[in-house]
């Protein structure tokens, strides 16, 4: 487990430095194409919201201290001020002293809850959901529906694949999970759907409940112990189990795990699959922070968590990182007809679209703000199309769009410049019209 | 102990009153949230109310409330690198956070920019890149990007042209203040109505020398105007290493008194030890043994000599004389001062602006003090190599960085303590460490220049005695009341120390 008492020594690294609300932190020359994104840009989805310094990474590391200390107490207020956050890493990014500013601010929100205060309206309803054996899922749904969307094999253990479907991919957005099963059947994967997955847990570590993140974390490794490769549609549930279960069980996974966009990815590079169908579009591709970000983050801390020596191999870890930020680009590049224009903030420095870490519940009006701000900065590429490959950034710039369509309506203005004519799409739905 | 009182109810409706409800904040977390302690300075205590006023006006108003009341008030933005200020006594009072306050203005002409106390250094950089690329602002060198240039220039801090034009401070060419009674006025030739800031004596005498530096105890600064510099685009770095602290600070001075010729170019001297580069590590996971730095290119002291030029005939004859000099003092002095093999990536990492170089010395344990000391460029030899066995002897590494400032008239000598801020206890060890130090450097005349309020301070005005009752003169007339940032300038005396007051025969 991760404790902020554990975290206690890694949290007093920072001294307050505030690199940490700059995306490209470390590049001051960083050529843009505008004036607008060139050089260094805030990049703190929250702090630049609310612009009190409680909000920005910088200061809720001063919050986490002072309430190890003893000089805070646990409160509602402070639980509000830390979850404002969509845990998006931008920070963790740019410190340089390595602070792991997400597990420092998940501990914290956990730590005040577990301190006997509630937690906040919209995420106490997630804990209840999941917990509640009619549903195990945030969503309200029933659990014998699950797989409902899904005609093919159910609870085969005979093979040694199963497709992880997660909450959104199984009660709301199945499309992409008919596009994944559909990919993973073309690329010849032999693979297996299981009726008792239960939710990940990411929106309960995100928010602090981890007593019931604890419980979905045991179900679902003792239901897919016996898989070799566990595949994953959803960037939230594949970073939690990567990243978090590890962390969590203190125990290696007993599985592989691959979201889906890395297996074309490897199929691509070993020359297994081509794809020949034109996909001409001018796209803007957003990195989701967890499949993007946190794995790449992750890859970096893993070599030097093994390093005797960081001074020499700090560059190679930045290496690793950078080539993951790589991956999904290999895969556009793989496509023909395909523009890709990229947005100025991108890859380990992106601008997260707002929806993460349980603000997209909890916080709309936040989540609105950032997932505009984003739209805006993919709309100064010229691109038509944003793409993206996780079910909470595609719902959440689908929301921005349609804000700014409506508002297009009210007042009679063209915001094409900021977004509202830009079509918003899911990698995985594109891979699975394109692949043969 | 002190008169203040605390912030009420009715104060903060004032304070709403005059910023508006969306920037005022008495939320417990939201206070804590500004703390910082470590970086530059250790002493913090929490405000009782944090406001972000939009501009001087509002400014004033709540300097108005706060001598009614007598509430204490801290400005601060962002400071000239890590951590900012932040109330150094109880009670906590007003934290007055300037971020909101980020206006530039530049006149290209006249060569100056003004700049707002929030105008942080990454945005300026930015901003200076695309409309204004023949020209760089003067910012903190070695700071973060949320780094302000008007913190650094308050604080007489280290600019990216230190060597060549001195303290920031020095660079500035007049200044809005709203004092603590809350008039606001201009220095320099802004004083007069209409008057661009081109001439700092303005309609004289000049009073800037109280408020630069006073660390926000004499009047708020609320705009400055300050000397934007040419930005040519030839630029590199050069490093040579030795054994000694002589052999790094004797040919500098050497290259830096070549006034109107080399040195003019050579916009940035600053060096260090091995343990420079040492401590940015881990000491868990980084070899501690000098001989792997040796191996790997790094001599047990270098300095580092940033040059700028116009054309790329002025930068190689820069690089000629500056080895030169080197191979005279080796040639003289009988020593071994290699130039230093740097990667370019190495060079481009030096050069960039604003940057991280100071940020990772928390890795070494889980936190760092900088403790910045001023003294005749010819004399940081015999400083650090005090300052170095001290730091040992406290049973920390003897982390040690120098830079130039104005053509090496003076050394600013920053040893940089790396310590487990988790430790207990630790806080009185540095305090321990600071003290014996600070005894034995004002002995010798050195200065620290940005004086701790309950170490530096009153160990320096007990010795200045008549520096503080003039001092103290000048701020009763300025702030009657005290109310600004109290303490940080041993203001009042009983408030930060027990030593006997400099006003006691």
């Amino acid at each position: 487990m991760v404790t902020l008492d554990e975290l206690r020594k890694i949290n007093a690294r920072c001294i307050h430095c505030r690199a940490c609300q700059y995306a490209y932190s470390g590049e001051p020359d960083k050529e843009g194409e505008t004036e607008e994104y060139t050089g260094m840009l805030q990049g703190c989805p929250a702090g630049i919201y609310y612009g009190w310094e409680g909000y920005f990474n910088s200061g809720k590391q001063w919050m986490a201290r002072a309430f190890l200390n003893d000089e805070l107490p646990a409160s509602r207020e402070l639980l509000e001020v830390a979850e404002a956050c969509t845990t998006c890493g931008m920070c963790e990014t740019q410190c340089p002293n390595y602070i792991d500013t997400v597990h420092v601010t998940e501990a914290l929100r956990a730590a005040v809850i577990e301190s006997g205060v509630e937690p906040l309206d919209k995420h106490k309803g997630f804990g209840t959901r999941v917990r509640d054996p009619e549903m195990k899922n945030p969503y309200a749904e029933p659990f014998t529906e699950r797989t409902k969307w899904y005609s093919g094999d159910v609870d085969n253990k005979d093979v040694k694949v199963a497709y992880f479907v997660g909450c959104t991919g199984a009660y709301r957005q199945q499309h992409v999970a008919d596009h994944t099963a559909s990919i993973l059947k073309k690329l010849g994967f032999d693979f297996t759907v299981m009726s008792e997955e239960v939710c990940c847990g990411s929106p309960l570590l995100r928010t602090g409940q981890r007593d019931v993140f604890r419980e979905v974390m045991e179900r679902n490794l003792e239901v897919f112990k016996d898989f070799d490769l566990l595949v994953y549609s959803c960037a939230g549930c594949y970073k939690t189990f990567r990243n978090d279960y590890p962390t969590m069980s203190g125990k290696p996974l007993p599985f592989k795990v691959k979201h889906t966009v890395d297996l074309v990815y490897e199929l691509l590079q070993e020359g297994k699959l081509k794809i020949n169908k034109d996909y001409a579009e001018k796209v803007t591709w957003h990195d989701p922070c967890h499949s993007i970000r946190h794995v790449g983050l992750a890859i970096k801390k893993e070599i030097l968590e093994n390093s005797k020596n960081w001074l020499l191999d700090e560059r190679a870890a930045k290496k690793a990182e950078a080539e993951y930020y790589e991956m999904p680009r290999e895969v556009l590049r793989a496509i023909p007809g395909i523009e890709l224009r990229e947005m100025y903030r991108i890859k380990g420095d992106s601008f997260c679209c707002g929806a993460g870490g349980g603000v997209k519940a909890q916080f709309s009006d936040m989540a609105m703000a950032t997932a505009k701000e984003r739209m805006k900065e993919a709309a100064s590429t010229g691109a038509d199309v944003i793409m993206t490959s996780c079910p909470f950034c595609i719902t959440n710039f689908s929301d921005a769009v349609k804000a700014l369509k409506q508002q297009e309506e009210e007042t009679g203005k063209d915001l094409s410049d900021v977004g509202s004519k830009m079509k918003v799409v899911e990698l995985l739905e594109v891979l699975d019209q394109l692949i043969e | 102990m002190s008169n203040y009182n605390k912030v009420t109810d009715e104060v903060v409706k004032k304070l709403v009153a005059i910023c508006g409800d969306e920037y005022v904040t008495t939320s417990e977390p939201l206070r804590h949230s500004y703390m910082a302690k470590g970086i530059m300075g250790l002493e913090a205590v929490v405000p009782e109310v944090v406001i972000r006023p939009a501009n001087a006006e509002e400014v004033s108003r709540v300097l108005v409330v706060a001598n009614e009341n007598l509430t204490p008030v801290t400005p601060a933005a962002g400071g000239l690198s890590g951590g900012f200020a932040l109330p150094a006594i109880e009670p906590g009072g007003i934290l007055m956070d300037m971020t909101r306050m980020e206006g530039l203005e530049v006149d290209t002409e006249n060569r100056v920019m003004i700049v707002e106390p929030g105008l942080k250094s990454g945005d300026a950089w930015r901003i200076f890149k695309t409309k204004y690329p023949e020209w760089a602002p003067p910012i903190p060198d070695g700071a973060p990007p949320a780094a302000t240039v008007l913190g650094d220039a308050i604080e007489r801090g280290f600019s990216l042209v230190t060597g060549v034009y001195g303290p920031q401070a020095d660079m500035i060419m007049g200044m809005e203040i709203v004092l603590p009674t809350g008039e606001i006025f201009h220095t320099g030739s802004w004083a007069l109505p209409g008057a661009k800031p081109f001439y700092r004596w303005g309609v004289g005498p000049n009073p800037d020398g109280l408020f630069l530096g006073s660390q926000g105890s004499m009047g708020i600064i609320t705009k400055c105007a300050i000397k934007m510099v040419p930005h040519p685009h030839h630029k590199t770095v050069v490093a040579y290493g030795g054994e000694t602290w002589d052999d790094i600070i004797k040919p500098a001075w050497e290259i830096s008194r070549y006034e109107m010729g080399i040195s003019e170019r050579t916009v940035m001297v600053q060096g260090g030890n091995y343990e420079l580069v040492m401590t940015r590590w881990p000491k868990t996971n980084v070899p501690l043994d000098y001989e792997f730095y040796k191996k790997i290119g790094i001599e047990k002291k270098w300095m580092n000599y940033e040059c700028w030029a116009h054309t790329k005939e002025e930068l190689d004859y820069t690089l000629k004389k500056i080895d030169d000099v080197y191979k005279d003092y080796e040639a003289k002095e009988k020593r071994h001062t290699p130039q230093q093999d740097l990667h370019p990536k190495q060079v481009a990492s030096r050069l960039k602006k604003p940057n991280k170089i100071a940020i990772p010395y928390s890795l070494w344990q889980a936190g760092f003090l900088f403790i910045t000391w001023y003294c005749p460029w010819l004399e940081s030899s015999k400083m650090m190599e005090e300052y170095c066995a001290k730091m040992e002897e406290y049973g920390f590494p003897p982390t040690m960085w120098v830079a130039s400032i104005d053509h090496a008239r003076q050394a600013i000598v920053m040893p940089i303590l790396c310590y487990d801020s988790t430790e207990p206890g630790i806080l009185d060890k540095i305090r321990e460490f600071n003290l014996e130090t600070t005894r034995s450097f004002l002995k010798q005349g050195w200065l620290n220049y940005r004086p701790d309020p309950f170490v530096h301070a009153p160990e320096t005005f007990s010795k200045a005695k008549e520096y503080y009752k003039m001092l103290v003169k000048f701020r009763k007339v300025l702030d009657p009341n005290l109310i600004l940032h109290p303490g940080r300038l041993a203001i009042p005396w009983e408030t930060v120390t027990d030593l006997p007051s400099p006003f006691e025969e």
